[in-house]
């Protein structure tokens, strides 16, 4: 639902690493992790990308979004991983069960909420090579 | 090509240190703060005015924040009904965040209240990715939407603590069971409570206050 200001707020993390750790190509690719409980589209989430990419250094380069899965830790039976899903003819995706996969209890998410960049593809030749 | 390892920060890690922020803010008043979620027009509103009135009837003093996008209805409602109240407009945001009730949380007078209902705005999507820093959601859907409501946002309710299934008294004339809402809530969330209320005559009231530990 947030596509576009999220699609802006990882643009602006990423303008200022950039700042400080300059890449000597074409950024061809930005690698994105998405945790799954985030209830966001990958689709508007890459067309706000492009759009918002256009006139900066990174402009022309494709969001790939990798998705996260959700990690539970059980405060009674100290579990930590992976949930059970759930799902149903119709759906287009499975659901996770925020409980314990081996107790049943009720568990704390560790991870499955985050949406952060964690690469670049980045073309070897110089960026002045390639306008020659 | 070649792949260069990069860790920008979480966006929505801004989000949850002011979600932090607030708890710590209930918690050091003693305030009991909880994020009322749930559809357009499901009775979130008069569930919270219910909820007051049992409360107050054992001395337990409560305030309310009337998220939404525009107006002061929900504010004048709660204003009427006695509670402490602060309203809250997003302008034309579908969601309250951290930031904004922090704001709204500057000026509000923690000393009078025990108990805080924070009613967002009506969203079974958005709510669900911006925590407030309430200790507790509940979320509200009523049977005149249609028994495949929780089932439609199976995010939103694999996450919630709480859901009240309001307008029971309604479901024979709508052709809805409320049970069908109760079974899919069940499996999406083992460990959530669900309570079936009917906010007009007070159904259920009290069994929802005892399943968000009031």
């Amino acid at each position: 639902m947030h596509e576009y200001s999220l699609a802006h707020a990882l643009l602006e993390g990423l303008t200022e690493h950039l700042g400080q750790h300059p890449v000597h190509g074409r950024v061809r690719a930005v690698h994105v992790r998405k945790g799954e409980l985030l209830i966001l589209s990958e689709e508007a989430l890459g067309e706000a990308w492009r759009i918002l990419a256009e006139g900066t250094e990174v402009a022309g380069s494709e969001l790939r979004v990798e998705k996260v899965p959700v990690k539970v830790r059980c405060p009674s039976c100290g579990y930590e991983g992976p949930v059970k899903y759930v799902s149903e003819e119709g759906w287009h995706f499975a659901v996770p069960l925020l409980a314990c996969p081996q107790c049943q209890a009720r568990a704390e998410v560790i991870e499955g909420r985050d949406l952060a960049i964690v690469g670049l593809s980045v073309d070897d030749a110089p960026l002045d090579h390639q306008a020659a | 090509m070649h792949d260069i390892r990069v860790g920008t920060e979480d966006v929505f890690k801004r989000q949850i240190e002011l979600a932090s922020r607030n708890y710590k803010l209930f918690q050091d008043h003693g305030v009991r703060a909880f994020n009322v979620m749930g559809a357009i027009g499901s009775g979130k509103t008069l569930l919270i005015l219910r909820l007051a009135e049992r409360l107050k009837e054992k001395g337990v003093r409560v305030g309310a924040i009337a998220g939404d996008v525009a107006g002061d209805d929900d504010f004048q409602r709660f204003t009427a009904g006695g509670l402490v109240a602060a309203n809250l407009n997003t302008g034309d945001d579908c969601h309250l965040d951290a930031h904004r009730v922090g704001h709204a949380l500057e000026s509000f007078p923690f000393g009078d209240v025990d108990v805080l209902f924070i009613e967002n705005v009506g969203n079974l999507v958005c709510p669900a990715d911006f925590p407030l820093g309430t200790e507790g959601d509940l979320v509200v859907i009523s049977v005149t939407e249609g028994d495949d409501m929780v089932r439609k946002h199976p995010k939103m309710f694999a996450q919630t603590d709480v859901l009240a299934v309001n307008k029971v008294d309604l479901a024979s004339f709508v052709g809805v069971d409320p049970m069908a809402l109760v079974d899919d809530y069940r499996r999406l969330n083992p460990h959530g409570k669900v309570v079936l209320t009917d906010a007009k005559s007070g159904r259920g009231v009290d069994e929802l206050l005892a399943a968000l530990g009031l």
